[in-house]
């Protein structure tokens, strides 16, 4: 379970009156276990839109909802990824991961094998008694990621998680989490400014414009994916020379320059 | 912003209230602990008008404004050079700060008997402790302010060939001027506490010596109007320096919008 | 820019400094430029307070003044610590507590701590009450708002992150905020021990019938110059001694966090 939808979202910040304008007449729906990224130019809105679905924010008009309830308050079945990670520096990578559980009162044996199991599946079995700080950035994005999935929360958030590592470690863990995405998967809505890491990832890609953020156009990348067998290739690099894939790219590169272009004050 | 003005006006005000209230109305305080809002009006009254602890409230509020005055002043003017000179000269501050290191840990308010033994009761002595007491933090945050000063801004200094007077008054004075306020607020509240603690321990004028005698009276109202004397000069000296600060730092936006 | 000096430099550079202080001190005796009585030489001044450590003066030893007045100061630094922590993490939280009692603490801020000693001495007398009160007074401030100001400026993904994870609103207080002001806490309470202790100085030199002030005062009543700094040696040396531990608390947590520069 997991279905998210925006109706008629709009976001104003500030007074009503002279506000600034974030979001208009979102409309968008993700199906449960569909895996739908948002792109577009800094300052869009994007990420406000995963706010009003963790709860962190809430619209002006309209509604979000998930499974047909509207978002009222943050809460463990939308469990949030976040680009600087947001461990807590004074607790262990064990502790880190635990939080979520302990407030579901899931007993402590069960929160053993729960927190081994995803210890493992993430390869930070030897650093479970590390502190934050101890870790590389990637490393750190793992245990937030671990984090959340322990939850086996209904939609996972995503907020650019990729964005504050270096373009090695991006790699690898955008690999990561097909491989994670195709073993348990889940609703994702992940937020990012990178087209190709958006069309390698998602099922179907929403372009957004600039101020006042609204969606321009939904590409579905899960039919090209699925037409030209691009599960079959191991390796990213692999998938990013393909013709289908620079195709996929091309045009959401041209329709976010398009969106550039409309704005010549800038 | 409105909302956070009205709820302090109405806790200010919910405050008053209850002080007449536990007081004068339902009287759960004793007058003998703490005054009720006509005990503390007459006792200002008393002070304004027929005088009290050797003087009226204006002589008081003159002697000590003019003891925290002259010690402050002293104190920046020999403490502020001492910091710059310090955070420029790595010689300078290796020299000085085996000195500081064993006079810092000695509150100020520790050096008032000597002060008294040295100089008496009078005026002499209070200013030498206040001195003591608002030096430290000058010399301190002054030293701090040349530290602070980025690497960048003193390459480009000596990039450009400044003279080393104009050095001093264009680059160092105002690149620590920031930090240099800051140990200035502070020189300034050690100032009030130490004069406060001199007075009380032994005067013949000032606010301390009022809540002295007050207290030796056994009268809570003179006491509430002293703490009030002393805690609006104190608040005002600070203002006033905030002015001068917001003046001399008008180009450090910065500085300012930290500040909140 | 300014130059660096080798570690041998500066501390050649620290000897001469400190042995210019004691000659110039020694100077002034020896020349006869002040009298013993006015500022005694240096090694009077330990002789004395070597003298004083076990010999009784104002009715106690040193070390048993030195004692009376620690005491005080525990509790008092205590008091602050438990009621200001814990009031300046709630204010960081909940925003009416925060608009109810700032004003009242603006209010107060001013008062010098000192001022309250009259009222202290009239509630709780001059024995322990008055002057735990006065130190209260003193040390408080930094607690509240050291508290305050680390609750305020958390990161907000972190209390984002936790209410995610399902961490009800109180908990947030005691599962992130405090965490997470710690290092701002401590370094509040290192401020906090120093004016408590300052404060407890200025009591006792006020009104008290024992403790290191009250010392002080009465070598000061008795003419006995070096009495007086042998009290101040000892303040300094407990003062110092109370920042060093506080400062390696700093570190150690500073340096758990890998925050350490």
């Amino acid at each position: 379970m997991g279905r998210i939808s925006f109706d008629d979202v709009g976001r104003v910040f500030g007074p009503s009156n002279k506000g600034v304008v974030a979001l208009q007449d979102i409309n968008l729906g993700v199906e449960d276990r569909e895996f739908v990224a948002i792109v577009g130019p800094s300052g869009c809105g994007k990420t406000t839109c995963l706010r009003l679905v963790a709860g962190f924010d809430f619209p002006s008009s309209g509604t979000v909802s998930v499974d047909g309830k509207t978002v009222r308050s943050p809460g463990p079945e939308r469990a949030v990824v976040f680009q600087q990670f947001a461990l807590f520096p004074w607790k262990t990578v064990y502790d880190n991961i635990e939080i979520g559980l302990r407030n579901q009162g899931v007993a402590r044996e069960q929160r053993r094998e729960r927190i081994g199991a995803i210890l493992d599946l993430m390869g930070l079995q030897s650093y479970a008694e590390s502190f934050p700080h101890q870790l590389s950035g990637g490393m750190q994005q793992r245990v937030a990621i671990a984090r959340a999935y322990v939850l086996d929360p209904d939609v996972l958030l995503m907020d650019e998680p990729f964005g504050a590592l270096d373009a090695q470690t991006r790699v690898v863990m955008q690999e990561e989490l097909v491989r994670l995405a195709r073993k348990n998967p889940r609703t994702v809505l992940f937020i990012t400014h990178a087209v190709e890491e958006a069309v390698y990832l998602a099922d179907r890609v929403a372009i957004m414009t600039r101020a006042p953020g609204r969606i321009k156009e939904i590409m579905d990348v899960a039919s090209v994916r699925k037409a030209e067998n691009w599960d079959s290739y191991e390796r990213i690099e692999e998938v990013m020379d393909l013709e289908s894939f620079v195709h996929m790219r091309t045009h959401i590169w041209r329709s976010l320059r398009e969106e550039k272009a409309a704005q010549p004050a800038e | 912003m409105r909302q956070r003005t009205l709820i302090g006006v109405v806790t200010i005000a919910a405050l008053i209230a209850l002080w007449f209230l536990a007081t004068t109305v339902l009287e759960l305080v004793s007058p003998g602990r703490f005054p009720s809002p006509p005990d503390t009006i007459a006792a200002l009254w008393h002070v304004m008008l027929g005088g009290y602890g050797g003087g009226t409230l204006i002589e008081h509020v003159y002697f000590s404004l003019r003891l925290v005055a002259l010690g402050f002043i002293v104190a920046i003017v020999t403490g502020v050079p001492l910091g710059l000179l310090m955070g420029w000269s790595r010689r300078a501050e290796a020299l000085i700060n085996p000195i500081f290191l064993i006079i810092r840990p000695i509150p100020p308010l520790a050096w008032i008997p000597l002060a008294i033994l040295w100089l008496g009761l009078g005026d002499g002595a209070k200013i030498l402790v206040i001195w003591f007491a608002a030096f430290v933090p000058s010399v301190i945050n002054s030293y701090a302010g040349v530290r602070n000063i980025d690497r960048p801004t003193l390459e480009a200094a000596a990039m450009l060939g400044m003279p080393r007077f104009r050095f001093v008054t264009e680059v160092l004075l105002p690149g620590a001027s920031p930090m240099i306020f800051t140990g200035l607020r502070l020189s300034l509240q050690a100032s009030w506490t130490t004069l406060v603690a001199a007075e009380l321990v032994g005067a013949f004028y000032g606010l301390g010596r009022v809540l002295n005698v007050a207290q030796q009276d056994l009268y809570p109202g003179m006491i509430l109007v002293g703490m009030i004397a002393v805690a609006i000069l104190g608040w005002g000296t600070t203002r006033l320096l905030g002015l001068v600060e917001t003046r001399a730092l008008a180009w450090n936006q910065a500085a300012l919008a930290a500040k909140g | 820019m300014p130059r660096s000096l080798s570690p041998g430099q500066s501390a050649l550079l620290g000897l001469i400094g400190f042995a210019a202080f004691i000659g110039f001190w020694y100077g002034l005796t020896a020349a006869g430029i002040m009298t013993r009585q006015f500022l005694p030489p240096p090694w009077e001044v330990l002789e004395r307070f070597v003298h004083l450590l076990n010999t009784r003066f104002a009715g106690a030893t040193l070390l048993q003044h030195l004692a009376a007045s620690f005491e005080r100061f525990a509790y008092g630094f205590i008091l602050a610590a438990v009621i200001g922590i814990p009031l300046g993490l709630l204010m960081g939280w909940y925003r009416l507590l925060d608009q109810i009692v700032t004003p009242i603490f603006d209010g107060l801020r001013f008062i010098a701590p000192i001022a309250w000693v009259p009222f202290a001495a009239l509630w709780f007398g001059t024995g322990i009450g008055g002057p735990i009160m006065i130190i209260f007074a003193g040390a408080f401030p930094p607690c509240l708002i050291n508290a305050y100001r680390g609750a305020k400026f958390v990161e907000p993904r972190l209390i984002e992150a936790a209410q995610m994870l399902g961490t009800p609103g109180r908990r947030v207080v005691s599962e992130v905020l405090l965490p997470a002001s710690v290092p701002s806490i401590i370094s509040g309470l290192r401020v906090s021990a120093g004016l408590g202790w300052q404060s407890l100085v200025g009591a006792e030199l006020i009104v008290a019938s024992a403790g290191v002030g009250y010392l002080m005062v009465q070598g000061q009543a008795n003419m006995s110059t070096e009495t007086v700094m042998s009290g101040m040696i000892a303040i300094g040396i407990v003062g110092l001694l109370l920042d060093m531990a506080l400062r390696a608390t700093e570190r150690a947590i500073l340096r758990r966090r890998g925050l350490e520069t």
